[in-house]
């Protein structure tokens, strides 16, 4: 049994770039745990998505050894996705732990998500170890940073431990800090059973790895053990510690962190904030779990060209049960045919799953326009909500929609304070509140409707704060809006898919907008295709794809026969690609360039 | 059309008519906008080529399970093979083919090019029509179009072949020439007619993949003509020549009564025909073919492989259907319901029956007892109209065909 005093369970956060990554690789080189020769960038994220993007998606942990004053202590590190969509990720790591890092790039100091999720850390009662990361860079102001960081957050800078992940400077500090600092587990070895799963993992041979971090109590294979909240029995066929590979050891005492194989099928078996305990003997206290994630986001995905419905449902399948914390429906267009209604933490939550389904499912899909959810006051008095403007029940009947408003805070160099003010009116933000982190940066919130950021708010932000301005949000709560349902008409025929639900205010401006992009979507016709975006039956925009006026093929003789067919061949396949409504062929691109940013 | 002999018992199909192309790849210089195959002739030893074209049209011919009906020596410019050469050429098309038994035996010429001389040998050899490239009578226009020739050019040529008793000419006008308005259009169609030509094929300019004018389009450095323009000048030009008593045929071809070029309605109804040359295409038997393009690989396969087909496939039902498509609705008489019956085996008007009554309703096509038809307000958008019959065409037409004699 290990002993609790040599073990540190802890996480680190950070914004994201801040180098959180490329910390956890330094620490597994400088332990040993991972022999140079093997190391590779960004060593904990697995998935080829998360290289590719140099960014952490999912929380991903390892068990390093390290010696200090002669004894060699067990340091659980959880590494931890630094973008605003996985907080709940954040969230879920930071509960298995005692203690956090919170990094901080000395060139650019304290951000956005440095603070969101610096408070996750403090909210949870968490010891914290301030780094201040980057050193070796010539901008770095590690001192300066320090500062900044005790007068927004109250963390001591004289504590402050000064590295260069890039370079391993400070890494033999930053460890004794961890130990110094950041208190042993506490729990009862000898107590009943009782272990947090803080994550899971699909594996095609073994069934569910389930990630977890043993509070009281100890379990070994061969063991009967209960989930407490999903009330399901299982013997454990393997243990084990991320060291950082998998691999099996005797058993996982109390304060370790580990994984376990117990026969669990799939993903939806587990409930992740479950606890788990012994059959015999089990305890009568499961821990308090997570709260369920919380879907900002909803889109449809429809199968695109050469993917059935079927197929979509079993990539959505596969990916659900690596990552529970989208949800999908059946749904279904009169354009587009049968889909699903997806809600996401975030776009950038949203964007990784479209593009794992089309990359590890090859399936091609298909998505409307992103939206959120509507509380709909019906007259009745009965309170509904809604993420599909296809759902928003007649006007008559309605009392009032309320739209989601989330409080965002700005931290952004302060000669942008006005253009960012601007930038937040202009989407119909109000101010709370502006607090200087020093003389030249700035913390502004403002309430905003989260419709009016979910599609080019962080674009907009960076270019108007020349890349310095970072941002976070939460939800504050419902607020009653002037929204209305924009239907677009191709040919007089309302296109279901198009439909956005927009404030009346701004109606005119994005119809506008989302007619002119159609134009440059949908190819010239026979017949001239009137475009028109409208608010019940009043049109608001209106634009016009004119007909041809002549497309003919002026010679065609023996030699050019076979050529001529082949483009006619390939001009029939484009036409399979095309939705056909109310006669007018519309491709699949026109239905995604609602997504893109404004010009 | 199918005419059978004999009495029920002992049916004997008639030999099919055979179209038989000729391609010579010479020119003085190459045409912006041309994307045949084609050559500068300067500086090259021509024998070798003639004598695999004489080699691969009398094994041709000899292959035939059919009789020739029409000659068409094209290019290129035939009539710039050196005359000993194409004394040659002109001696073995007339050993391989009956001259007597067949209905046109075409020469493309190049307006520059025809001289007494020529014309006198091309008469000889019984060739009965010729075609000229004349595409404008405009000098600016002719310039950007590259062409070697001037107008007058085009004036003394015809007169030189009539002399020589060639009288069946066609000629090929171009509209939609950037810089052309409808004034100087106008002009060249009278000049054209003022020649009293049997057959005018008159084209709308193409941007052709890989063409020089096409570069010059994507570089800015030419400006292509208003789509409604080019429109009004085919409208024009319609009711032009109608009134000067040419029929239109075809999209892009009018001649005087009885003066319809047979050759190319072989292509036009996808009837068979064979090609010889470099680059040049034969479909027969179901089988279509194409020759390598570049001459010393032709004269090479020739002399090793005894042909020259770089390329060749079986046409499927599906590949058939959509070339009947393409083909016959550039016709002004349409599609053929009962040659789509024999070579198809489905009647096209339950084939088509989803995308046909929208197309009538608009008025863009007509069904006759006969044949399914553009309008003439159909013709305008005539590829758009393809392809809604194209989208018509699913995989179960995706068989092979019966080989058909």
């Amino acid at each position: 049994m290990a002993d609790l005093s040599l073990i540190r369970n802890f996480s680190i956060v950070a914004h994201i770039d801040h180098g959180k990554s490329t910390l956890a690789d330094r620490i597994l080189e400088h332990t040993g745990a991972v022999t140079k020769r093997d190391m590779r960038a960004q060593f904990l994220d697995d998935m080829e998505l998360e290289r590719e993007m140099g960014i952490t998606i999912k929380a991903n942990r390892a068990t390093v050894p390290y010696e200090f004053e002669g004894k060699t202590y067990m340091l659980n590190l959880l590494d931890t996705p630094g973008h605003v969509d996985f907080h709940y990720e954040v969230s879920r790591a930071i509960a298995a732990c005692e203690g956090v890092l919170v990094l901080v790039d000395a060139t650019q100091g304290v951000q956005a998500q440095t603070v969101a999720n610096a408070y996750l850390a403090l909210e949870a009662d968490l010891e914290i170890v301030l780094v201040i990361n980057k050193i070796d860079l010539p901008s770095a102001r590690p001192e300066d940073i320090a500062l900044e960081v005790e007068q927004v957050l109250g963390l001591d800078a004289s504590e402050a431990v000064f590295t260069s992940a890039k370079t391993g400077q400070g890494i033999d500090d930053l460890l004794t800090a961890v130990i110094k600092k950041i208190p042993p587990p506490k729990g009862d070895p000898t107590a009943p059973l009782r272990a947090l799963i803080y994550d899971a993992k699909p594996d095609v041979h073994r069934g569910v790895i389930s990630h977890a971090r043993v509070v009281d109590g100890s379990f070994k294979r061969g063991d009967q053990i209960e989930l407490i909240a999903v009330e399901r029995k299982y013997l454990i066929t393997e243990v084990g510690k991320f060291k950082p590979k998998p691999t099996a050891v005797e058993s996982l005492g109390a304060g370790e962190v580990g994984y376990f194989v117990a026969g669990i099928k799939t993903l939806a078996d587990v409930n992740i904030g479950d606890t788990i305990t012994h059959c015999i003997r089990p305890t009568d206290a499961a821990l308090p779990g997570y709260e369920p994630p919380q879907q900002m986001v909803f889109c449809d995905f429809y199968p695109g060209v050469g993917t059935s419905t079927d197929q979509l449902r079993l990539a959505m399948e596969k990916i659900w049960l690596t990552d529970s914390s989208f949800t999908y429906n059946t749904a279904s267009s009169d354009a587009l045919g049968i889909g699903f209604r997806c809600g996401f933490l975030g776009l950038l939550h949203m964007k990784i799953i479209q593009e794992r389904l089309e990359r590890e499912n090859d399936v091609s899909v298909v998505q409307t326009a992103p939206t959120v959810t509507y509380e709909i006051k019906h007259k009745s008095g009965e309170v509904t909500r809604i993420e599909s403007p296809a759902d928003l029940p007649d006007p008559a009947t309605i009392e009032e929609i309320r739209e989601p408003i989330v409080s965002v805070q700005m931290i952004i160099p302060a000669e942008f304070v006005g253009t960012v003010m601007q930038l937040s009116m202009d989407r119909r933000g109000k101010h709370s509140k502006t607090e200087y982190l020093s003389p030249d940066r700035v913390i502004i919130t403002y309430k905003i409707p989260l419709c009016e950021i979910i599609y080019d708010f962080y674009d907009k932000l960076k270019s108007c704060t020349r890349g310095y301005g970072t941002a976070d949000y939460e939800l504050v709560g419902y607020d009653a809006g002037d929204m209305v349902k924009m239907d677009v008409l191709v040919n007089g025929v309302a296109v279901d898919a198009l439909s956005v639900i927009v404030h009346r205010n701004n109606a005119a401006f994005r119809g506008r907008k989302l007619i002119m992009r159609l134009k440059k979507e949908i190819d010239r016709h026979m017949f001239e295709i009137p475009l028109q975006a409208a608010i019940g039956s009043k049109v608001i925009a209106r634009e016009t794809i004119r007909a041809f006026r002549k497309d003919v093929t002026a010679k065609c003789y023996g030699g050019d026969i076979s050529r001529k067919r082949k483009l006619l061949e390939k001009q029939k396949e484009g036409k399979k690609r095309m939705k056909v409504v109310g006669s007018v062929a519309i491709p699949q691109e026109a239905f995604m360039s609602i997504l893109s940013p404004d010009d | 059309m199918r005419s059978m002999i004999g009495d029920g018992e002992n049916l004997i199909a008639p030999r099919p008519r055979v179209g038989l192309y000729i391609h010579v790849p010479y020119c003085e210089s190459k045409c912006g906008y041309c994307d045949f195959y084609s050559v500068p002739k300067e500086g090259r030893d021509q024998g070798p080529l003639v004598q695999s074209l004489i080699s691969e049209l009398t094994s041709r011919v000899a292959a035939l399970n059919g009789d020739v009906r029409s000659v068409f020596f094209g290019g290129g410019t035939p009539t710039l093979l050196d005359k000993d050469l194409l004394t040659n050429l002109l001696d073995a098309i007339r050993r391989s083919v009956d001259l007597n038994a067949i209905e046109e035996f075409t020469v493309e010429a190049n307006p520059a090019t025809v001289n007494d001389e020529i014309a006198s040998l091309l008469a000889a050899s019984g060739v009965t029509r010729v075609s000229m490239g004349a595409q404008s009578f405009h000098p600016a226009e002719l310039e950007t179009l590259e062409r070697i020739h001037n107008s007058d050019d085009i004036v003394v040529s015809v007169a030189t072949l009539r002399r020589h008793g060639i009288t069946n000419i066609n000629l090929d006008l171009i509209f939609g020439i950037p810089g052309q308005t409808m004034k100087t259009w106008d002009q060249s169609i009278d000049l054209a007619l003022d020649l009293n030509p049997n057959h005018l094929a008159c084209y709308g300019l193409t941007y052709e993949p890989g063409t020089k004018l096409t570069a010059q389009r994507k570089t800015g450095k030419v400006t292509p003509c208003d789509e409604s323009l080019e429109a009004e000048m085919y409208q024009f030009l319609i009711d032009k020549l109608a009134s000067a008593g040419f029929e239109q045929y075809e999209t892009s071809n009018f001649a005087k009564p009885g003066a319809r070029s047979i050759h190319n309605l072989i292509y036009w109804r996808n009837e068979p025909y064979i090609g010889v040359g470099p680059s040049a295409a034969g479909c027969i038997d179901g089988r279509r073919y194409k020759n390598a393009s570049d001459i010393n690989k032709y004269v090479t396969m020739m002399a090793e492989l005894g042909h020259a087909e770089a390329e060749s496939e079986t046409l499927s039902k599906q590949d058939l259907t959509l070339e009947m498509l393409l083909m016959q609705f550039r016709l002004i008489e349409g599609l053929s319901i009962q040659s789509f019956k024999d070579r198809i085996g489905e009647d096209p008007l339950k084939q088509f029956d989803a995308v046909l009554p929208p197309l009538v309703q608009k008025e863009f096509v007509t069904v006759s007892s006969t044949h399914i038809a553009l309008t003439r307000k159909g013709r305008l958008i005539s590829d758009a109209i393809v392809r809604e019959f194209a989208r018509a065409c699913d995989v179960t037409l995706d068989t092979p065909l019966p080989l058909t004699a």
